[in-house]
């Protein structure tokens, strides 16, 4: 068992996880000039980027863009999943309410585009309290099995409210309707660049908040929860309280990226782009990436959008299949911490980050 | 001549935490012997190593063969047999079809065939409810279908883990009786980890004190019983 | 009155083929304690096999020799080499392995054989006079061939598992793998030949279902709702119990069927809303489904 204390456990039979003993790696100092540079050159880096991303063509863009929404639903998905050991295969569900509620307003109540982002996290926020629910008092294969049914449930659910949703033939936003709001300066046929800007920010944003979140004392609480129920409400943790909340800003936080997928894939086929395989996708790409890891979804969401793209060729289409199968196989075996994880292990033989103060409580990575 | 069991520096714990601490042990053919120590003494950690179901560092030797793998089935074909502590009967299997089971290491169906009947002399409560399902016995049978079973398998050691363990005293009297009557009859070494020592002393031929995951001391039972610091902490006379 | 035989009669042949798939995922779960979301997966490849020799000449029940085989080998592979060392690890471990076979396989079918649906035969083939009329009713000789398969594989399991010495050592490791290892059992290789037989019978019960069940055609995307519903049906029964698989899914086949014929009102198939429902409902109420011991949960 690992300590509550390290919320990057590292998995070391032998020996404590500092390597010490060895010759090699550099010892940097949080905060310190060191650090703090290459920090500022990881950002530069990042930065330089997402800006050759606005300068590519609209297919790459697009692709871009879309890796980005993904990337955003796995986050969602890495808060519950990862952070709360909650595991679900579901999470399309919330893709898709998050889609369906944009769709919606815009379509059957003329509302902006952009101001549906708010609503579409908040339908989202609610049903994941209430998908939360069943939470408190079961967990692994059990939950499992509940947020897979709900992913299996809901493109039904869809094709029965044809009403509202245009059931099974689908809904189909007009391209005027996702005009970029007037104060964006963008134009109606920048439409796809002004959604490569809106989903990078709001990547970016989405990233931090998770980020203070998770350093914060609720995220410590997360941790606790995974990691022993009975021992965090030994502690003083709301251990309900922290599961259901953290299913609710999962269910948020991957609405939103379904808002955006809305604007940016126009037209809603709940039987093409929300059944569980969806779902499944999610989850393959945080595993891929790295459960626990902040950069772990952004990696899975570049996983899971570019491996289908550049395979499509091989094997009557279907090598990406096979190709993830192996990949998260070996995942699983080789870095189970995920690709993120497994290059910051391999990156700490190297440097190696320390709090300023060791008895503080660790916050790093 | 080797010895029937023989640990040396046998270390063992559950992950990060070690729980023993280079232990040597022996145990000739057709012996008794008991271990002693406080709660957390790691006896039961000794117990589960000993009986395949825990990985350890150091040497286990059967026979004068060193154990390579650390697996319960080989134990058992090698001799060694577990009654867990906690019973370990499996509940939802009828009382014969336990024994059966004891025995899946058997080729002799005969011969397997007499010793459930053998049992059930033995243990006449378990032949009365020899088609009941093991999960609605008392405690006092389950702990004599738990000793049956592991006997099924006919091995020359059995390692008791704590046997008497919430049981009535006049049960673990009778309990006692019948394992010393085992080893005197069929010449089964035993190996005892009790909490009720005076009853253990009582049939042991030797003897090892366990503290903190290390043999502290150890010798003749005898000598051990007029030793007054053990008869004060642990035979409480 | 025969409309409602007409849709018991359906309830019952699907409910047949849920209960067949509910018993693969039983026989895993009383060894190791996990469901196999990949068993849909593994008895799909094994039917393409199947498709593909009969394609080359083969007589369709012969091929369910190979078929049937590659199931056990592929299962009893998979538990050894990609399961049984993540076990120990946690159930998640577990779930994205089950995760990746069930798109690998998938993946793999359609990169050998296309994703285009492909015709499979009828094992049991039926013309337009092919039935015995019951009070109006038609009572299809196909769908007596498929409940007659489930009672052969429950009356050829139960056998096993009472009457024989591998089925005396997989019912000990089902109550408790511990306390049978410390009995002398080969723990790991009962595991192993647990998954193998499950592989056998989601590899019959695919043959089966394929040319019976819409869309009556072999396709990737084909086991996937199979796999739920027989996932439903063994949470129903009870994930360790042989008869609670019979039991869940010859209800859930037959409920299915009653309420998508006779609701009507509800425009068209909610099958899978049921599924949803009966899954919150029964880890709400019975978490042990109606005749299981075990909960899924390891505490």
């Amino acid at each position: 068992m690992t300590t509550v204390q390290s919320p990057t456990p590292t998995p070391t039979p032998e020996r404590p996880a500092r390597p010490a003993a060895r010759s090699g790696p550099r010892v940097v100092v949080r905060g310190s000039g060191a650090h703090r540079a290459a920090q500022a050159v990881v950002l530069v880096l990042l930065a330089a980027v997402v800006i050759w991303g606005g300068s590519l063509d609209p297919f790459g863009q697009g692709q871009l863009t879309r890796a980005a929404i993904f990337a955003l639903a796995i986050m969602g998905l890495n808060f519950t999943t990862g952070y709360v050991g909650l595991l679900s295969v579901g999470h399309s569900a919330f893709l898709g309410l998050g889609a369906y509620t944009t769709g919606i307003l815009v379509v059957n109540y003329n509302q902006t585009a952009i101001s549906t982002i708010p609503w579409a996290m908040l339908v989202c926020f609610l049903v994941g309290l209430l998908v939360g629910i069943p939470a408190l008092r079961i967990r692994g294969l059990y939950l499992a099995m509940v947020t897979l049914a709900l992913g299996v449930a809901f493109p039904e659910v869809v094709a029965r409210l044809d009403g509202l949703t245009g059931g099974a033939e689908g809904m189909t936003i007009r391209r005027t309707l996702l005009r970029p709001p007037d104060w964006s300066g963008f134009t109606l046929g920048e439409k796809d660049a002004w959604l490569y800007w809106l989903t990078i920010v709001l990547l970016v944003v989405t990233f931090v908040v998770v980020r203070n979140v998770i350093s914060s004392r609720y995220g410590l609480a997360m941790h606790a929860v995974r990691q022993d129920e009975v021992a965090a409400s030994a502690s003083g943790i709301n251990v309900a309280a922290i599961k259901l909340v953290s299913f609710g800003v999962s269910g948020a936080i991957t609405g939103l990226a379904g808002s955006l997928f809305a604007m940016y894939i126009g037209s809603l086929f709940a039987e093409g782009s929300f059944t569980v395989l969806a779902g499944i996708t999610l989850l393959i790409g945080l595993v891929l990436g790295g459960e626990r890891t902040l950069a772990g979804p952004i990696i899975g969401g570049l996983a899971v959008v570019l491996i289908p793209y550049y395979t499509s060729g091989i094997g009557q289409g279907q090598a990406s299949a096979v190709l993830f199968a192996v990949v998260l196989i070996a995942v699983i075996f080789l870095a189970p911490e995920g690709v993120a994880g497994g290059v910051a292990r391999l990156a700490r033989r190297w440097v190696v980050v320390v709090d300023k103060r060791p008895e503080s409580i660790g916050r790093g990575r | 001549m080797s010895a029937l069991l023989e640990a040396r520096g046998l270390s063992a714990g559950y992950g990060q935490a070690h729980v023993l601490h280079g232990v040597d042990l022996t145990i000739e053919p057709g012996q008794v012997v008991v271990v002693l120590g406080a709660n957390g003494a790691g006896k039961t950690t000794l117990m589960r190593s000993l009986a395949g179901l825990l990985p350890y560092d150091g040497e286990l030797r059967v026979d004068g063969e060193t154990v390579g793998a650390v697996r319960p089935d080989q134990m058992v074909a090698r001799g060694v047999s577990l009654v867990p502590q906690g019973r370990g009967t499996l509940t939802a299997l009828s009382v014969t079809d336990n024994l059966r089971t004891g025995a899946v290491g058997r080729r002799d169906a005969s011969g397997v065939q007499e010793d459930i009947d053998r049992w059930f002399t033995t243990f006449p409560r378990l032949a009365e409810r020899r088609h009941q399902v093991a999960g609605t016995l008392s405690g006092g049978e389950q702990q004599m279908l738990a000793i049956a079973r592991a006997l099924m398998s006919r091995p020359r050691l059995l390692l008791c883990d704590e046997i008497s363990l919430g049981l009535a005293p006049v049960i673990v009297q009778g309990l006692f009786e019948t394992i010393r009557g085992i080893n005197e009859e069929m010449g089964t070494a035993l190996l005892l980890v009790e909490q009720n020592a005076a009853l253990a002393m009582g049939i042991a031929s030797y003897v090892y004190l366990l503290e903190v995951g290390r043999v502290v001391q150890s010798g003749a039972a005898e000598s051990f019983a007029q030793s007054d610091s053990i008869r004060r902490v642990y035979l409480g006379y | 009155m025969d409309i409602f035989l007409t849709r018991l009669i359906s309830g019952m042949t699907a409910g047949s083929v849920y209960a067949m798939i509910a018993l693969a995922l039983v026989v895993v779960f009383r060894s190791s304690a996990t469901i196999n979301f990949a068993q849909g997966e593994f008895a799909l490849f094994t039917t393409y096999v199947s498709w593909w020799l009969t394609q080359h000449g083969w007589n369709i029940w012969l091929t369910l020799v190979p078929a049937l085989g590659l199931g056990f080998v592929m299962c009893a592979v998979a538990e050894r080499f990609l399961i049984r060392p993540v076990r120990k690890r946690d159930e998640t471990a577990v779930l994205i392995v089950a995760l990746a076979l069930f798109t690998g396989l998938n993946g793999l079918a359609g990169w050998i054989w296309g994703s285009d649906d492909k015709v499979y035969p009828r094992l049991v083939p039926i013309g337009d006079d092919s039935f015995l009329a019951l009070g109006g009713a038609r009572l299809y000789y196909d769908s007596i061939f498929v409940v007659l398969s489930l009672v052969l594989v429950v009356g050829a399991l139960s056998l096993v598992l009472n009457k024989t010495g591998l089925g005396l050592q997989m019912r000990a490791v089902a109550t408790n793998p511990e306390s049978a290892s410390l009995c002398g059992i080969k723990v790991g290789r009962i595991f192993m030949i647990s998954w193998g037989l499950a592989g056998v019978i989601g590899s019959l019960a695919a043959a089966i279902l394929v040319p019976v069940l819409p869309p009556g055609q072999l396709g990737l995307p084909g086991m996937f709702h199979m796999l739920i519903f027989g996932t439903v049906a063994a949470l129903l029964g009870g994930l360790d119990s042989v008869k609670g698989a019979v039991v869940g899914g010859l209800s859930l086949g037959v409920g299915l069927a009653m309420i998508n014929g006779y609701g009507s009102f509800f425009g068209g198939s909610i099958s899978l809303t049921v599924a949803l429902v009966v899954i919150v409902v029964v880890l709400g109420l019975k978490p042990n489904g109606l005749f299981g011991s075990r909960r899924l949960e390891r505490v």
